[in-house]
């Protein structure tokens, strides 16, 4: 009896320890909620669908997707960095919005560069500087040119204040001295297309993501996509780089992240599950669909990304809010 | 009426006279035109002065009241609006803890009653129907995203 | 004709299984929410979105339309069958249709109610397919500066036609303005009045407000008084009879120019074309009377309005992307979430659900029709359930898609003071409206102001020197000083309480 007893006890904490050890190992155990700092519909949160029905598969758990749209993005980050760290609210970061808010005092973030551990990146969407197909900037340097020849002229549009594009213009300016741009602050690529159709616009930035059937349609020209490689979407146009301005290179990335203080094996699970995702064909095919490069930078890689991009941010930002406005 | 009208223009001045103060905070003016403070003194301003008219107005005794209507509810009203505030507000204040399902069931359980109903089959039917009912049609099969609560549940 | 072609592909595509599944549904959803005392048009399309959160965009937005033309008719038959408007705009349905019920003749006022809407609606339709095509090329050269424009010109109207005191409607516009204040303001991007409340950053959504002015604050006032017991008239006879056809014809027409023309202007709202309507033939009657003690006229030309309104309403929309009313508003919300931008581009890059939408108004008019001339027995009962599961049921879905539209607690919060600011302005008799157009508006008014100076470098010249800027300025400026002179019709402006 007191030997069946014991063994009892033994077969009891033999099942506990498989019990411990299957939490750490037996990660996801609930539904995961991802986090997605833009409305349903954007390009973020396209590509974190896709990803997102793939991943949940191998966690055997739901990838539930949480849009919490707002202020650029500042919202959604705001409650990542807040959430709880135990790996079962994670989110997207899009570089380099999310590092702008944290570098403008104004926008009184409170969450900072180290609230947030990065994952692993899903994709890279370079810059693009495009035209109406009839207008007369027939290239990049020339549009530098006019833009120095006749300073403060020529409307450029961003997708809002301080995002990438709004960077690459101030780069661009950077590139060519004494050039300078008039520059217009609108709410995306949508509303791009829009003002440069109807030429209240003269040239537009913006990522190849948003345009290329455009592109492809010969509605628009690319003037350069700001890469140092040929954006594999829109092979025709030159980049930035072969064009002699080494140092225009604006992108937008979006990858995954988590709160800090989530647990090193959680991270690890997480990372080698959305890697393995990522590699699906019918993620990669999805993707491209969209016009969307995949750019899989994971442990290392992506840290490192993650903090050169906030110090070349912080340059152009700072830049960004002393310059004048006209 | 009068008097409730006199007590709701002279919080709204209140309240327009606060936002100029702070539009005060924010920049007039700047390179390219308004700033970020310009509208909320001009229309803060444009507010305190249109509430303190309205205010003389009805001092003045203006066409525009309708005799003695009550504002405040009869005594014997106030129960029910009020356990329907209180509700919401419950809900609200505990829905991410304790979860959608269970913040909703006992809104549902307690309200009815308190707003008179007393079909004891209906009440306890309708709370579950109307949480985990509604949970799982929308969470499950319409994608909607709806708080777990700490309990997962 | 290019536009009857893709209507025909529309056709085609809003009637196939799906697209006419949520059609019908929409129509049944919106006429229960219409029967429904205390939820309006506004709210009930607000708490309905999570419906369509996983459809489709052209199955979701047909499907929230339905919803708003069949929350427009079902109003009617609160108005005739317990003298309460189910929503604002049959408030005038109320004078007539009340007392035809009283004399026995409910199901006719409810039948030609039903007739009117659907030849009403189609006109109004039928007026989008021909017309919206033109003006989304007009839209194509709108720019900031003319958005600008047009934002005011809805801001000028809405205030001048709100309320029985142009003062007061002053007032709620301002509030409104106010509100849209909060959040990042669109020249630096800086968080303004926001109290370092993170959920304000982005500003004060205008869809749990909705919810609360129009959802909560009216289920208040039900609670306080719970309204009083169905009329028993008599619903076997719909069709009116030849006399009262004579009678309602004219008006019938009459009443889809109106709603028509008025669904064109933005801010006028849904109210101002049913008074309008009736204030018409009542002028126009040789018997006038007989207003206001059941005459079939006074049903027929407000409810013809009411849905040539509620259709024609959809043409700024979908042209030039501009919100009229609260509820257009939230279709328009809707069309962004399902990552479309409604406006010009809308007719050229995504033509075949413009146009299976579209079509689908004339299916939604006929669904309508069919679920309301033999079934509104049906209905009628409805009104019998107990308000408290009424009450109960719709606070549950307030709570739920206040919630759900952007995972926020906050939000629920924003609907419950909005729904005590709501029950108090409803007591005050302070129009609501302007304030909701205020906070849609404002936004979009500061950040078109912003952005048509980025594009001119400052220079204010850019408002003046551009014809359709100019020309939207200028009206803006008449309606104004029309409106201090007391221009408009003042029964009009009487009766827009809401």
């Amino acid at each position: 009896m007191r030997m069946k007893l014991s063994s009892l006890g033994l077969a009891a904490s033999l099942i506990a320890g498989a019990a411990t050890v299957a939490f750490a190992q037996g990660f996801p155990s609930r539904p995961i909620n991802l986090i997605v700092a833009f409305p349903a519909g954007g390009s973020t949160d396209i590509g974190a669908r896709i990803v997102g029905a793939i991943a949940e598969k191998a966690f055997k758990q739901p990838v539930v997707i949480v849009n919490k749209g707002g202020a650029g993005g500042q919202i959604g980050w705001t409650e990542l960095s807040r959430a709880k760290a135990d790996g079962y609210t994670i989110g997207y970061v899009n570089l380099p919005a999310t590092h702008t808010v944290v570098l403008d005092p104004e926008r009184k973030a409170i969450y900072d560069l180290d609230s947030l551990v990065p994952v692993i990146n899903q994709v890279l969407d370079p810059g693009i500087v495009w035209v109406r197909a009839d207008s007369p900037f027939k290239s990049f340097k020339q549009l530098l040119e006019e833009a120095k020849a006749k300073p403060g002229t020529i409307r450029a549009a961003t997708t809002g204040i301080l995002s990438d594009d709004h960077l690459a213009i101030l780069m661009s300016e950077e590139a060519m001295p004494g050039a300078s741009f008039r520059m217009v602050h609108l709410a995306g690529g949508a509303a791009q297309l829009k003002e440069v159709l109807a030429g209240n616009i003269d040239v537009a930035f913006d990522n190849v993501g948003s345009i290329v059937k455009q592109v492809k349609a010969g509605q628009l020209r690319g003037l350069a996509v700001l890469d140092t490689q040929r954006s594999k979407f829109l092979p025709d146009v030159p980049t930035s780089v072969e064009l002699g301005f080494k140092t225009v290179i604006s992108s937008s990335t979006r990858g995954i992240a988590v709160p800090k203080g989530t647990p090193a094996d959680v991270v690890k699970a997480l990372a080698d599950t959305f890697k393995a995702a990522m590699a699906d064909p019918d993620h990669v095919s999805k993707l491209e669909e969209q016009g969307l490069a995949i750019k899989v930078m994971i442990g290392d890689e992506y840290t490192k990304y993650y903090r050169d991009n906030y110090a070349l941010s912080k340059k152009y930002v700072e830049w960004a809010k002393s310059r004048p406005a006209k | 009426m009068r008097r409730a009208w006199i007590i709701a223009s002279a919080l709204l001045a209140a309240l327009f006279g606060y936002t100029v103060w702070e539009s005060r905070k924010y920049a007039y003016l700047d390179a390219l035109g308004p700033g970020p403070g310009f509208f909320g003194i001009w229309l803060g301003g444009v507010g305190v002065l249109l509430a303190l008219f309205l205010i003389a107005e009805v001092v003045r005794g203006g066409a525009f009241l309708d005799g003695d209507a009550r504002v405040l509810p009869a005594l014997a009203d106030v129960p029910r609006p009020l356990a329907i505030l209180v509700g919401i507000a419950l809900v609200a204040a505990s829905v991410e803890y304790v979860g959608f399902r269970l913040a909703t069931l006992v809104f549902i359980a307690v309200l009815l009653p308190l707003l008179g109903v007393r079909n004891w089959i209906a009440i306890p039917v309708l709370a579950v129907a109307g949480s985990w009912g509604v949970f799982h049609v929308f969470y499950h099969w319409l994608k909607v995203p709806l708080p777990l609560g700490e309990l997962g549940i | 004709m290019e536009g009857l072609t893709f209507l025909l592909n529309g056709m085609i595509a809003a009637s196939t299984g799906q697209n006419l599944l949520f059609a019908v549904a929409g129509c049944f959803l919106g006429t229960l929410i219409g029967v429904l005392p205390g939820v309006g048009p506004a709210a009930g399309t607000a708490i309905l979105i999570p419906l369509t959160f996983k459809l489709d965009a052209t199955a979701g937005i047909i499907m929230l339309c339905a919803i708003y033309y069949g929350a427009m008719y079902g109003g009617t038959i609160t108005s005739v069958l317990i003298n309460v408007p189910g929503e604002a705009a049959s408030v005038v349905t109320c004078l007539d249709g009340y007392e035809m019920a009283k004399q026995g003749r409910g199901g006719t006022a409810l039948g030609i109610a039903a007739i009117g809407s659907f030849i009403g609606g189609s006109i109004a339709t039928l007026a989008l397919v021909v017309v919206a095509p033109y003006l989304a090329q007009l839209g194509l050269r709108f720019g900031p500066p003319e958005f600008f424009g047009l934002m005011l010109l809805g801001l000028c109207l809405v205030t001048a036609l709100a309320g029985r005191s142009i003062v007061a409607g002053l007032l709620m516009a301002i509030v409104g303005l106010l509100l849209s204040l909060v959040g990042q303001d669109p020249t630096r991007g800086a968080p303004r009045f926001t109290f370092d409340i993170v959920a304000l950053y982005d500003g004060v959504d205008f869809i749990p407000v909705v919810m609360g002015l129009f959802g909560v604050g009216e289920l208040l006032s039900t609670a306080e008084k719970p309204y009083r017991d169905v009329l028993k008239t008599n619903l076997t006879r719909l069709f009116p009879t030849a006399a009262e056809w004579k009678r309602s014809i004219g008006a019938i027409f009459r009443g889809s120019g109106i709603g028509l023309f008025m669904g064109l202007i933005p801010g006028v709202g849904a109210i101002v074309p049913t008074f309008m309507a009736y204030i018409l033939e009542k002028k126009l009657s040789r018997h006038p009377e007989q207003f206001g003690k059941g005459a079939i006229e006074g049903v027929a030309a407000p409810e013809t309005a009411n849905n040539a309104y509620a259709n024609a309403s959809m043409i700024p929309l979908l042209t030039l992307g501009i919100p009229s009313s609260p509820t257009i508003a939230i279709i328009m919300g809707a069309f962004i979430m399902k990552g479309l931008a409604p406006g010009p581009f809308l007719f050229s890059e995504k033509p075949d659900l413009v146009w299976a939408v579209i079509a689908s108004f004339f299916v939604g008019n006929v669904i309508l029709l069919v679920m309301n001339l033999p079934f509104v027995g049906l209905w009628a009962r409805i009104l019998h359930i107990p308000w408290q599961y009424i009450c109960v049921g719709t606070l549950l879905f307030c709570i739920l898609g206040a919630y759900s539209l952007r995972q926020s607690v906050f939000d629920i919060w924003v609907m419950l003071a909005f729904g005590i600011i709501g029950f108090t302005m409803r007591k005050l008799d302070l129009p609501t409206a302007p304030l909701i157009l205020g906070l849609i508006l404002g936004k979009e008014l500061e950040k078109n102001l912003r952005t048509s100076l980025e594009m001119s470098g400052g220079d204010f010249s850019i408002f003046f020197t551009r014809w359709l800027s100019l020309a939207l300025l200028i009206m803006s400026a008449m309606i104004i000083i029309g409106s201090a002179l007391s221009l408009a019709p003042k029964e009009v402006r009487e009766s827009t309480a809401d």
